[in-house]
Order: C-alpha cells, then structure tokens, then sequence
C-alpha cells in the first residue's frame, strides 16, 4: 500500500491512459490529471486509423516496424473498438506505380504483410474506387473509436487500482528544495478548488501540449504541434482503408468509420494549440483529394469537419519530414529530475510509447518490473466508469 | 436536482415545446384520457337526475340541446375519437406493426378524427 | 481566413458543485456552416477557461458531445450553427437531461455505460448485424465478411429526450432497451429477454418516439423496444406451451 512508488500522469490522451495501466501493473500507484474528459486532446480527434505502417514502411523502417507489431498486438487486446477489414494502397498514375516498387521492398524489411493486386481485382474488392487506377497492394490496415480504445486502457488501469483525476487541471509542479519534482497542484473544474499530491515522479504526456507543461518548470520539449484538418462524409462508400500509394502527402487516406468515410489530413504551423480554427481551402482541398481516390464522395454529404494538433518531435526542416516516431525526455538533465516527457508518437504506437516510458520510469526509480501489457486483452471500456471499490 | 429524472417532472409530458410528433400523440393522449374520465364522472352525475323525477330529468335535457354544452360534446367524440384510435395506433406499434410509419399513421388517423367532427358538428348542430 | 459574418449570443448553462445554476452569455462572431461545439470550444478558450464540457472525436464517433441546443438534443460536433440560429439569433445550450450534472455542460454518463455492459453492447459486429434489418438491401456487401462500429454512439440523447427517462432513474431507456435488441438480434441469448421483460424495461415505454426524433445515429430506438416486445411475447408463449 504505502510501500509503492507514486506516479502522477499529466495528460489523459492514448499515452496518458496506456502508461497508467503499464505503471500500475508493475506496482505503482498511479493517479492520472486531464484536464477535460479522457481523450479531450489529440488523441480524441484521430480519424482513428490503425497503421499497419504502410505509410512508413519506404522512409522511415523504425516506424513501419513498430507500427506493424503494434497493429498486431492492439487487433488482440482492443478488438472491441477495432474494424478490421485491411486496407488497400492505390496506385493513380506512374509515378504510384513505381514507387510501389519501394514500397513492397519496406514492407517486406519491416514484416508488413501485402498482396499485389491489379486493377481489375481491387475495384472488385470496393467497386466505389477511382475507376483510373491502375493497381494496389493490400495491407492490415483497420479503423478504431479514439475514445473508446483510449476508455478501455484506461478502464483496465482502473480495475488494476488506478486513479483517474477528469476535469483537474494541473496548475503547478511542486519542488524541493534540491529542485526535485516532487508532486503538483490541480484545479478540479468542477468544484473550482484546488488540491495538491505528491508524486515520486510526474510524468508528461500532454502531447502537443508538453511544451506548455515542460515551461512550467522552465525545461524546454522540442515539440511541434501540427495541426491538420479532417473531413467526415455520411455514406461509408468503402469497407477497407484507402491510401495513396505515395510519398506521405496531404488528404491521401480515406478511412471508414461507422457509416462515414473520413479523409485526411493537411499539415501546418499554428500556434495556438488549445484552438485550431478549420480553414475552409483546406476542407476544399480534401474533398478534392478524397474523390480522387473515391469519385462518389462528391455525391456524399459532408458531415463534419476538424482539426487535431499532432505532436510532432521538432529539430528542423517541414513538418512533413518530422518524426512520427516518440521520444521520451528525462528532464533530469535540464534540471528538473523527477519528471519525464513522453511525447511524438501516433494512436497506433501508444502501448508501445507507454512500455518505453514504463521501462525509463522503473529504470530512474530502481522499480525491477517488466511490462506485461502486450498480450493483456483490455477490459470493457465501459468499466472505466465502475463505482470504486467494485 | 432539476436536470435529474424526477418524477416531480411529470408536469413537463404536457410541455410540447422542442418536440416532435410523436410527442404530441403522447399528449393527446394523455389530454383525451383525463378528459373522458372527467367527462364519465359528469355523465354520472348527470344520470343522477334520473333518480329526482321527471321535471329535474327534463331540465337537464333543455339544457343539453344549448350550443354551449352541444359544442361541449364534441369535444367529448373528439377526445374518444382521438384516444381510441390514437389507442389502436399504440396498442399496433406494441406489437411491433407499423412502427415505422407512426408519424405517418398517427397524421392519417387525426385526418379521419377531423372529418368524423366534421360530419357530426354538421348533424349536431345543424341538422335535426 | 474563415468568413465570419454572424453575430449570435450563445447562452451557456453554468453550475459548479455547490452553486446555483446561471445561464452567461456570450456574443460570438460565427461562421453559419460551422459547428456548434466550435463556438462552444472558442468560447472556452478565448472567453471563459472556467467552462467545462464533454467532446472527444468532433466527427460523430464517440457521443461525447451531446448537449440540448435550443431546447433539442444535438450532437453539437456535426450540427451547424445555420441548423440551429440566424445571423442576430441566440443560441442556449445546456447539457442533457435525466443525468446527473458535474458541472456546466458535462453530465454523468457512469450509470448509463455500466447498463450497456449489462446488455452486453458490442460496439463490433458484421456489417449484417450492425444495421437495421430493413436496411439490409442498402447497406451490406455480398462479396465479403466486413465488421463496422455499429451505429450506436451511447450518447445519451436518447435517455435526454424520452419522457419516461423524465420521471424515473430506473427505466432502462432507449439506448439501454435498443442495445438489448441488438445484442439479442446477434445472439439470441435469453438474458437480454430477462434484462427487457420487466417493468422498467421494455413495458416501460409509451410511444413518445423523441428517442428516434433526436438520434444522430440511425439507431432507430422506437422500432427496436417494440420490436423487442414482440420478441419477448414471442418467448414467453414459447416457454408457456413447451411447459
């Protein structure tokens, strides 16, 4: 009981809620503070695509290799909130075609599994495709609920014994006198009073907003938020994933969901990050990319439009070219030792994210436990809301 | 707390506002129902007149034939008309028989509820 | 840039625990075709940080984002402001009725989830079971075994608008009775017979059909509590004649 280690968790997101069941299954005691609800961040307006790392597969293989096993592992423990019907990468015009050849050469060094298919097979497969192309490669692409996949390891950490802290929002980061972190202070929003908690370590999983926890204690995270804007239409005009079989571009996956299809995404600067206004050349610019891949959008009714700031690790160049991979920041080294910031990343590697944090975390504290979530099939995302106690 | 389930906020069934169709069948309802039932008591009270002989019956009667209480009675093959066959409707979609055609059903049969008062307002008042 | 050519007032609904309930009010510059939860979103990060309310996906997913707009249940992420006001109109947003309040707009939901696990909801199922059976010309594929999200988003809007939910805590209500149905549709399993035939569950229901009015999700709760009472008579004059 008091024997364990205390962590605080700042952000209630994918990573948040992954990582306070990773630390509270090797013998901590989590509390977990979001601001708002569970995945009121990025991690709530994801077009909920889970990578089998197609997309990373021909620049980056790191990415495509972590993003295929974790693919795997999240179709075993998340399966409540997972359509997995695959994907298709489609081929338009020459240039597609033949940077498919890169493409089955990364998918085969990062273990992704594809099939070539022509033209005349993958328009029988989702006869709503653009008629021009000329041809695809399946891949194990799926489609998730953001909010229940991030419920459901959040409901697991519950029943594990952690606490989860909604509407808090952290106000301050305590300190010893040595400059240890030692705890911090929240605002319930609900109550409008403030409290305060000790912690043996408080880590930062604000996402795009680490900065802005990070500047509390005056330690910098080389974070870039980078929004990009999304598009739902009410007709679910293709079962699987479609992708663009090219260098990673604006509006070039078109998602199914429920009974929608949704298209993504663009990719600038903007900084504010707590509101991102939804620009309407961009909307424009992603109905004209998702009817290139699928012409009967154009018949299909807009049902929403938004915007969600990617976390994404900046040194320099555009924002295309910046890592999607994670990194965790131990900013012991910046002077603040007892937090740590875990942020870049995207929704398919969160429980991956969450082990390495786990793995640092234990490593700094002396904790000898190992991660154990990765064949853990998640508990109903309902439970999250069980009385305590049960 | 008074956004919770109350069931002090029974008051509010009868509050159409923001509603929609289905809501005002479910008033009707409701409306017809205690009027009938209030509607039987008076008839009740009415018949009583029987047991004080005739010249108290014969009142009552000469009363019955003003406009006032002849309007009155339609009100009452309204009401019955209304929650009769809004009744079969409900009593229909129980058993799962025309569910989704309600709005539809319940619009057809307020139409036939308008034209029955029509035919009798023309003989009641009118006629005879 | 955005056009923002409206000048609505948005009266928010405002109680924190321990405090008495106030409406503020709050003149915005709005684009007509963007969302209400937009506005309310501006509204919290430029006007009032102390605003609290629920919203995850802003696509239609989660069923974070319920509120009543106006006086009717909106999923406020897909609703246009041109839906609900015009240019010099107001708009009143309040949270959803018949749960208990947290604070401003966020209500509840606790109760509400755990009766979906009561019924076993599975949020997967095929493309054949997720939709309605009179759909099933539309929607479902012959050339291959898919699984969707089904349509049910548990945003409580339904509960919001039954006037059965009004009155009492106990009765089940429509997403409850709905999910039910379609777990029973799937499975066939006796429990969701014994979950639906009592008094606070499908008996319950009186035909006020706001549920299927108000949902944003194709659930249709009306058609699918009466065509559970058909399946639950059906099982118990099944069970009465093979006694």
């Amino acid at each position: 009981m008091n024997s364990k280690p205390h962590a605080a968790i700042i952000g209630g997101g994918f990573t948040g809620c992954a990582l306070a069941l990773d630390l509270q299954m090797r013998g901590f005691q989590v509390k977990l503070f979001e601001r708002g609800e569970i995945c009121a961040g990025t991690s709530g307006r994801t077009h909920g695509l889970l990578h089998s790392g197609g997309r990373y597969c021909v620049d980056d293989v790191e990415a495509g290799r972590e993003c295929i096993q974790e693919n795997r592992i999240l179709r075993k423990i998340a399966r409540q909130c997972i359509e997995f019907n695959g994907g298709l990468f489609i081929a338009l015009n020459d240039s597609d075609v033949s940077y498919g050849d890169r493409f089955t050469k990364g998918a085969e060094e990062c273990g992704i599994e594809t099939e070539e298919l022509t033209a005349g097979q993958a328009i029988t497969l989702e006869p709503n495709l653009n008629p021009a192309l000329l041809k695809a490669y399946t891949v194990p692409d799926g489609s998730f609920d953001p909010l229940r996949l991030a419920l459901s390891f959040a409901a697991t950490a519950r029943r594990y014994g952690a606490e989860f802290y909604s509407y808090c929002e952290v106000t301050h980061l305590s300190r010893t006198n040595s400059g240890r972190i030692s705890g911090l202070e929240f605002l319930n929003r609900h109550e409008n009073q403030l409290h305060e908690i000790r912690a043996d370590v408080v880590i930062n999983a604000t996402g795009a907003w680490a900065g802005n926890i990070a500047a509390m204690v005056n330690v910098t995270v080389p974070v870039r938020p980078t929004p990009g804007v999304m598009v739902a239409y009410d007709q679910r005009l293709v079962q699987r994933v479609i992708n663009r079989l090219c260098i990673p571009d604006d509006g070039d996956i078109l998602v199914p969901q429920r009974r929608m299809v949704l298209i993504g995404t663009t990719s600038f600067d903007h900084d504010d990050v707590d509101y991102i206004p939804v620009y309407h050349e961009q909307i424009k610019l992603m109905h004209e990319r998702a009817a290139e891949l699928v012409p009967a959008v154009k018949n299909a009714h807009p049902r929403g439009a938004w915007m969600s700031a990617r976390p994404l690790i900046a040194s320099q160049g555009d924002t295309r070219s910046l890592t999607r991979t994670f990194r965790c920041f131990d900013h012991e080294e910046q002077g603040a030792p007892g937090l740590i910031t875990i942020t870049g990343g995207k929704a398919t590697t969160c429980r991956l994210m969450a082990e390495k944090t786990a793995d640092l975390v234990c490593q700094k504290l002396g904790v000898p436990a190992n991660c154990q979530t990765h064949d853990l099939e998640l508990d109903s995302y309902r439970q999250y809301y069980a009385r305590a106690g049960n | 707390m008074k956004n919770e389930s109350n069931s002090a906020n029974l008051i509010r069934w009868f509050d159409p506002r923001h509603r929609q169709l289905g809501t005002w069948a479910f008033i009707l309802n409701r409306i017809t129902a205690l009027g009938l039932t209030l509607y039987l008591i008076l008839h009740l009270f009415a018949l009583g007149n029987l047991a004080r002989g005739p010249e108290a019956y014969d009142g009552f009667i000469k009363l019955a034939k003003t406009p006032v209480i002849l309007i009155g009675e339609l009100l009452v093959i309204a009401a019955g008309l209304i929650h009769g066959l809004n009744g079969i409707r409900i009593a229909l979609n129980s058993f799962g028989i025309g569910t989704r055609y309600q709005k539809q059903i319940f619009i057809g049969l307020m139409i036939v509820v308008a034209a029955c008062l029509i035919i009798f307002a023309k003989s009641m008042l009118f006629g005879h | 840039m955005n056009k923002e050519n409206w000048h609505v007032t948005f009266d928010v609904f405002r109680q924190k625990t321990c405090q008495s309930v106030h409406f503020d009010a709050f003149p915005m510059d709005v684009d007509p075709d963007e969302y209400v939860l937009d506005v309310i979103e501006r509204i919290w990060a430029f006007n009032d940080r102390s605003l609290t309310f629920r919203h995850a996906c802003h696509h239609s997913t989660c069923g974070a984002c319920g509120m009543r707009v106006n006086g009717v249940e909106k999923l406020t992420c897909i609703t246009p402001i041109n839906q609900v006001t015009h240019d010099g109109g107001k708009v009143r947003v309040e949270p959803l009725r018949n749960f208990p309040i947290l604070s401003d707009l966020v209500v509840d939901m606790g109760e509400f989830y755990l009766r979906l696990d009561d019924a076993k909801f599975a949020q997967v199922v095929t493309l054949d079971a997720a939709c309605l059976p009179f759909e099933k010309k539309q929607q479902v594929r012959e050339n291959g075994d898919f699984e969707r999200l089904v349509d049910c988003l548990e945003c409580g809007m339904c509960i919001s608008a039954c006037p059965v939910a009004l009155t009492t805590s106990e009765y089940l209500g429509p997403a409850i009775l709905a999910a039910a149905h379609q777990t029973y549709q799937q499975t066939n399993d006796p429990e969701m017979i014994s979950l639906a035939d009592k008094q606070d569950g499908v008996w319950r229901c009186h035909s006020a059909y706001e549920c299927t009015a108000v949902c944003p999700s194709n659930v249709d709760p009306g058609w699918r509590i009466m065509d559970l009472r058909k399946i639950v008579l059906r099982s118990q004059i099944h069970k009465f004649f093979s006694r």
